[in-house]
């Protein structure tokens, strides 16, 4: 198959062995760099799909298979967000912008006035707060399904977070007067809004509790682990696997330690057959130790 | 011990000061068909943590404390509601448990709101809706402070002055 899509700011040209190199789109001039393969067409305005030219080449931002449209959208039904009337997504349609990011794009900065939302559609998002000093704590991973920059944009006050991506992601962005205007003219949306804003706050009194009453390091990791071990279906299992996506050092910013401290925990865990690694994979061998663990620190 | 009291929030003089209660006449008269004045003694407990939320209270009069706490009891204040704050807003909209717990630090006027009444006025009232959202955008503002005071200990960083 071969895709052009219209709506990113730069494209990879993959073949089936993997990307070839990167076209940045200067619109609405196409512009190819390092002898990328020429497309089709230059006209990037519609979706194209047809048969693979000879090298097999297909046109994909990041590797992305880019959802165009939120009405066609499979995965809207489980989304809280997106899950609205047709009459609504329309008007949603109308006002986004559908954008492609590589891993490690800075979405928006903490401090920085709100421009609009970012409704997070694929790929995952590292939220973060950020001391004078340097400091970093992570709050959150962000899923596909989110909106990003909410309370901000609604208030008007600067971003409190850094939202910075950690996969290739695909983003629906949307300016500041356009959502406000959204907002008030679909009820739907609004009542949307609010309970995505609950969630956030629900999620925010959460770390408070664990990084104001938790007594050590062991006890937030623990807690950490079994959070993410419930996930997936696994909460049930006896020994439930997990997918370590972060490193020691982004972990140690979710439970605001250090990067030495987290590595001496994890190297504690598999000594005292709590845990076991496999690869990124996690498998926790004694979830009533954790738990204890969890409980008294 | 917690008493009604009838006030229609129609003749409050306080309404144009407070977020929540800048209604339209129409929503605010809707409002008054479902709501429920109480008058509480300082030291009542509204929700506690973990509790199922049955819906909001609109604090009218009087301060609370909403604080969190560990399975040791240690207790951590997340901040001090004035009046105007509607509580246990976000815990009565995503239908979970309370996610702390809310203490009159005074005694207090306070409008408690059904959660299934809650839902179906904001459905039905767009502008109060708008209200719940501006609301929340503030209290989630306020938690990231908390969060940024409690994990880096440290003041929010400085931001560059914008217009």
């Amino acid at each position: 198959m071969y895709l052009c899509y219209q709506s990113q700011r730069s494209v990879s040209v993959r073949t089936d062995t993997g990307i070839v190199t990167s076209v940045t789109r200067a619109w609405p001039k196409l512009q190819i760099v390092a002898g990328a393969p020429q497309p089709e067409s230059r006209d990037l305005l519609q979706i194209r799909t047809g048969p693979c030219p000879k090298g097999g080449v297909v046109l994909s931002p990041y590797g992305l298979d880019i959802v165009e449209s939120c009405l066609t959208c499979k995965m809207r039904s489980e989304r809280i967000f997106c899950d609205l009337p047709t009459a609504a997504l329309e008007s949603f349609e109308a006002i986004k912008y559908a954008t492609a990011y590589p891993k490690g794009a800075v979405l928006f900065v903490e401090g920085q006035a709100p421009r609009g939302i970012f409704v997070l559609c694929k790929g995952r998002v590292k939220l973060s707060i950020c001391a004078t000093d340097g400091k970093t704590l992570i709050l959150k991973i962000a899923e596909p399904g989110e909106v990003l920059g909410l309370s901000a944009t609604v208030s008007g006050k600067p971003y409190e977070l850094t939202a910075e991506t950690i996969d290739p992601c695909q983003v629906n962005f949307v300016k500041r007067e356009d959502f406000l205007r959204f907002l008030r003219e679909h009820s739907d949306a609004c009542f949307k809004v609010a309970e995505q804003l609950s969630e956030k706050y629900n999620n925010a009194c959460h770390e408070v509790r664990s990084l104001g009453l938790s007594h050590s390091a062991g006890e937030k990791l623990a807690k950490l682990l079994l959070e993410w071990s419930s996930r997936n279906g696994e909460a049930a299992k006896q020994e439930p696997r997990l997918k370590l996506a972060l490193t020691h050092e982004e972990i140690a910013q979710m439970i605001g330690t250090s990067r030495e401290t987290v590595t001496r925990l994890f190297a504690d865990l598999k000594k005292r057959q709590i845990i076991q690694a496999k690869g990124s994979t996690l498998v926790v061998r004694n979830k009533v130790a954790l738990k204890t663990m969890a409980t008294n620190g | 011990m917690e008493s009604a009291i009838q006030q229609s929030c129609l003749n409050c003089t306080l309404r144009p000061d407070r977020l929540f209660c800048d209604l339209p006449s129409s929503v605010l008269q809707a409002l008054d068909t479902m709501k429920q004045t109480l008058s509480c003694p300082r030291n009542t407990i509204l929700f506690r943590e973990g509790q199922a939320a049955r819906g909001v209270f609109i604090l009218c009069e009087g301060r609370a404390k909403l604080s969190v706490c560990s399975e040791s009891g240690k207790r951590l204040i997340l901040r001090i509601a004035v009046p105007g704050e509607v509580l246990g807003l976000s815990a009565t909209l995503t239908g979970t448990a309370h996610e702390v717990t809310a203490e009159l630090l005074d005694n207090a006027r306070v409008v408690l709101v059904k959660r299934k009444d809650l839902l179906r006025f904001l459905r039905e009232h767009r502008e109060a809706c708008l209200h719940v959202v501006t609301l929340l955008s503030q209290n989630l503002h306020v938690a990231y402070d908390r969060v940024r005071s409690v994990g880096l200990g440290r003041a929010r960083r400085s931001r560059p002055a914008h217009a």
